[in-house]
């Protein structure tokens, strides 16, 4: 990454991209803390891993936006987990994310003439 | 399962301790060891804080980061640093002083009730009050609570090692009462103490108790020496009675000199009223009522009291009123330096904030919300204020501490100052508003970019007119705030030329004072006294390291003096006791004494030994004595008369033959002269007046040696008649001029400082304003020149841009000023505040100055070359 001098660049990037990740996950389906971290790592080839300390602040930052909701859910045989769910406030957000991000990563290519993949 | 709370010290909670617990049931399913995945597992929660907010985190994320950038940006940021320092430095200086000597409580219960009385005529020249005259306010008057008379007094300490001089006061038993001080050990003074019968007993202060009597806890009862006789330690006073005087160390019962007060009304020996008001009234009711009575005893009492009303002072107005205006003036001034590094620094961190445009893009569109852009640029801001306010508060103390040890004499309560909790949380203060006033700008301005556009015109500041605009108001704010900070200065200083420039009618180099008391008990008759003084001035005559001394009954400029009225031979006696120019200071003086102080003779001859209590009495008057009542005519040989022996009824006046006269000398004050005439009489032809109450007299030496040197030979020459007499108040006649222009000498030199850094930030504003214009219209004047555009073009376009900035900022300041020192107009002597030259020199000094700092910048576009710039768009 061109800016990991920039230690504060690093972590806004880290955190806006986080956001979308989390949030596109959510949009299938509901799932506990747990399966988002390995969800993550295993679908980007662990490029990226979140650890506890970086993963839960962010997920109650985001409950406390409104855009995501955390419950507790008990399944047979099993302990109970928190689930967080999608709420439509985090929709909306997790679109127009998509669209910054789309433009953002055009006008980045365009000047660092960084094909598509 | 491992216990996690135990392994990471954390209480992790039901939810992180589940995941905690997945993934080592992951890790081990995996065939890590178990103390390999413990050891994995436990190094998830590294750095994990769940008792700190997240919003806790991202401050201190972004002060760790404001510090980095500074770091980085370190010219910046020790200019931005040592601005501030001297800003919220000189501001928390101001403010410790107005804190110290106006804000901080005194130690009286219910200061706003404590009044200070005087008899005065309407026309508002203030006297001592007449003995019968407080008697019958005490008795008619009903707005008061508390009702005590004080006056202040010197006495003699002796039975330790040398005689001492000290402050005393004779109070009557209200005193205490009034001000709400009880002792601290022992009691105060009891009604019966005001009365003739009262025995030799005295109340010492806390500093007396300490320094002589080892802070004794069972003092009451001993004895000390004071002016020849034994008086009885009744009580201590608690360390914050400061009154009359913050130097009083001995309070004596009125008693013991009641009887000393003349039955006459016509005579004020020197008495004060120190009142407490009952709770419903008020200064204004106390001031209706007191001139009620004051009218019933003119009509009763015309000859002495026609035209004489009641003065009511709160304590505290009494206290700090003659130095408020000048607090209250630097007060302004230092806010408006404060104002003026606030706009450099806002003007600063706009720039810097335009040229970061593009990180800021990047990071909204990151996510970053506009409120957490803010919060990083108002913490960088709060940062520089934060590290400013810390040395401004290095500075404060340090100037602070010059200022006490400079002992200013004019400033009340100085002495008690400190830099303490309440001036710091006060500095602290101002650093956060200074960082939010020039922090809050730049940021919100910042924050709100267009995100795309920002981003595409990345490598270019496209943001430019804004931005200029908000710093060309700045600019124009900086000049027109130094422009009044400069007017104040320029205005101090003329009038402090003015009065440094007053006629003294006196010499005062090279001439060293000292106060010599003898006491009543040894020297119980005029012709004793008298005689030691002209042994005392013979002696110290004859010295080597002595030109010439004499002695007299005041000292120019040392406050008080005795007063009466005069008349002349051959017109009727004053029908008002206070009539214009009927009233003179007079005084006793041995021969030499004028020519020692180098007052000049007009007409006449000086005293000579000859003058003695045998031969026809003679006087000395002033020119102004002469010109009022002897225009045209010589004064010589004329007999005039200020003192009265028979009845008030039949005065029978004592005639003194005008021998010479001198030059007007200034006595009360520089500025502050009241329209007395002035009469000398020789010491042995004392005045009745003195033989009555016998005067400290002052010896004045002429000497090439500085003060210290000769005071110790001088002291012997005293101890060698009279080893029990004390010499105190060595002063050179120098530092009395000095202290009566010590209040405006203190204003010009801090308010020519303020102005100087005034002057300075504001010209690096111009400078920096002017710098970004020409980085920013660079293309434009290469264009401007590849089209033909000379030099001369390209500079004026800069410097003129410059001028109008400046002339904008000079009109501002110039209506500003004119407003603003109107309400110098007390602090002003011989200048007007509307003074048209000053705020001329000063419009000039500016617009000078401002050109020179647009010069540099102007030259930088002349030497921009077109083809460069051109090309490398």
């Amino acid at each position: 990454m061109q800016y990991k001098r920039d230690g504060m660049l690093d972590r806004e990037l880290k955190k806006g991209s986080a956001e979308l990740l989390i949030l596109s996950l959510l949009e299938a389906q509901p799932r506990h803390g747990y399966e988002l971290s390995k969800l993550i790592e295993t679908q980007s080839g662990g490029a990226i891993v979140f650890r506890v300390a970086s993963l839960y602040p962010l997920l109650y930052r985001l409950e406390k936006r409104g855009w995501i909701v955390g419950r507790w859910v008990e399944k047979a045989g099993q302990r109970r987990r928190r689930y967080y769910r999608l709420t439509s406030a985090g929709e909306r957000v997790l679109a127009s994310q998509r669209d910054t991000w789309r433009e953002f990563v055009d006008a980045i290519s365009q000047i660092a003439g960084v094909k598509h993949a | 399962m491992p216990d996690w709370r135990k392994i990471t010290g954390l209480r992790l909670g039901e939810e992180l301790t589940q995941h905690l617990d997945d993934r080592y049931d992951d890790l081990i399913a995996g065939g890590i060891p178990a103390d390999e995945a413990i050891r994995r597992v436990a190094g998830e929660v590294e750095g994990w804080t769940p008792a700190v907010p997240f919003e806790w985190m991202a401050l201190a994320a972004d002060v760790r980061y404001g510090l980095r950038l500074l770091r980085l940006n370190a010219g910046f940021t020790i200019v931005a640093i040592l601005t501030l320092a001297l800003a919220i430095g000189a501001t928390t200086t101001i403010f410790s002083v107005v804190d110290g000597v106006l804000l901080r409580p005194f130690p009286y219960a219910d200061m706003d009730r404590i009044t200070i009385l005087g008899e005065t005529t309407r026309s508002g020249l203030r006297m001592s009050v007449a003995w019968p005259n407080f008697l019958d306010w005490r008795e008619q008057q009903d707005v008061f609570e508390h009702f005590g008379v004080y006056r202040g007094s010197t006495v003699n300490l002796t039975g330790g090692d040398q005689p001492e001089r000290l402050i005393a006061a004779s109070v009557s038993s209200e005193v205490c009462p009034a001000l709400g001080i009880s002792a601290a050990v022992g009691r105060t003074f009891a009604a019966d103490e005001d009365r003739p019968t009262a025995g030799r007993v005295v109340m010492i202060s806390d500093r007396l108790w300490r320094s002589h009597f080892s802070a004794d806890p069972s003092i009451v009862g001993r004895t000390m020496t004071l002016d020849g006789r034994a008086h009885t330690i009744v009580g201590v006073m608690p360390p914050g009675m400061r009154f009359p005087s913050r130097l009083t160390d001995v309070w004596l019962p009125l008693g013991l000199i009641v009887s000393t007060f003349p039955s006459n009304r016509g005579n004020h020996p020197g008495l004060f009223v120190v009142a407490k008001l009952r709770r419903a009234a008020s200064v204004d009711r106390a001031t209706v009522e007191m001139d009620a009575i004051a009218r019933r005893l003119e009509k009763q009492y015309p000859l002495n009291n026609a035209d004489h009303t009641v003065s009511v002072t709160p304590y505290y107005e009494q206290v700090v009123g003659s130095v408020r205006p000048t607090l209250v003036m630097l007060l302004a001034a230092v806010g408006f330096v404060l104002l003026i590094a606030c706009a450099n620094m806002a003007s600063l961190m706009l720039a810097r904030s335009d040229r970061r445009q593009r990180e800021i893009a990047l990071r909204s569109a990151l996510g970053a919300s506009r409120f957490r852009v803010v919060q990083q640029l108002l913490v960088e801001s709060l940062l520089l204020s934060l590290a400013g306010g810390a040395l401004g508060a290095v500075v404060a103390f340090v100037s602070v501490r010059a200022l006490v040890a400079s002992k200013p004499s004019t400033i009340p309560r100085i002495d008690l100052l400190t830099v303490d909790t309440r001036v710091l949380a006060f500095t602290a203060l101002v650093s956060i508003v200074t960082g939010l006033l020039f922090g809050i700008a730049p940021a919100l301005r910042a924050s709100s970019l267009d995100l795309l556009s920002a981003l595409k015109d990345a490598a270019r500041s496209s943001a430019g007119p804004t931005v200029r605009r908000l710093r060309s108001t700045l600019v124009v704010a900086e000049i027109a705030l130094a422009l009044v900070l400069l007017v104040g200065a320029l205005l101090t200083l003329k009038s402090l030329d003015r009065l440094t420039a007053i006629e003294l009618g006196f010499s005062p180099a090279h001439v060293v004072t000292m106060r010599v008391t003898l006491p009543a008990s040894s020297y119980p008759n005029a012709p004793r006294w008298t005689t030691f003084h002209q042994e005392l001035v013979r002696r110290v005559a004859a010295l080597p390291s002595i030109q010439s001394a004499g002695l007299n009954s005041d000292v120019p400029l040392g406050g008080g003096g005795s007063e009466s009225d005069v008349m002349f031979e051959g017109q009727p006696p004053p029908k008002s006791p206070k009539e214009e120019g009927t009233t003179c200071l007079f005084q006793a003086s041995t021969p030499d004494y004028l020519k020692v102080m180098g007052i000049p003779l007009i007409a006449g001859r000086r005293f000579t030994d000859r003058d003695s209590a045998d031969t026809t009495f003679v006087a000395i008057v002033d020119e102004t004595l002469v010109r009022r009542f002897f225009p045209g005519s010589d004064p010589i040989g004329k007999r005039i008369a200020f003192e009265f022996r028979g009845t008030p009824a039949d005065p029978q006046p004592i005639w003194r033959e005008i021998v010479g006269v001198v030059r007007h000398v200034r006595h009360y004050g520089l500025a502050t002269e009241p329209p007395f005439v002035q009469v000398y009489t020789p010491l042995a032809q004392l005045p009745l007046y003195f033989q009555d109450r016998r005067p400290t007299m002052v010896l004045v030496a002429q000497t090439a040696l500085d003060a210290e040197s000769v005071v110790s030979t001088i002291r012997r020459e005293v101890a060698a008649i009279d080893r029990d007499v004390p010499v105190y108040g060595v002063q050179t006649m120098q530092a009395y001029v000095d202290q009566s222009t010590e209040q405006p000498r203190m204003s010009v030199t801090l308010l020519g400082a303020f102005s100087l850094l005034a002057l300075v930030l504001a010209a690096l504003g111009i400078y920096g304003v002017l710098s970004y214009l020409v980085t920013l219209r660079r293309q434009e004047i290469g264009i401007r020149m590849a089209l033909g555009a000379t030099r001369r073009d390209v500079l004026w376009l800069i410097v003129g841009h410059g001028m109008s900035l400046t002339a904008a900022g000079i009109a501002i300041g110039l209506a500003a000023s004119w407003l603003l020192t109107e309400s110098m107009r007390k602090l002003l002597y011989g200048v007007s505040p509307h003074d048209p030259v000053t705020y001329a020199a000063i419009a000039l000094v500016l617009a000078t100055i401002a050109a020179a700092a647009s010069y540099v910048p102007g030259r930088r576009a002349v030497g921009v070359d077109p083809t460069v710039t051109l090309r490398a768009d």
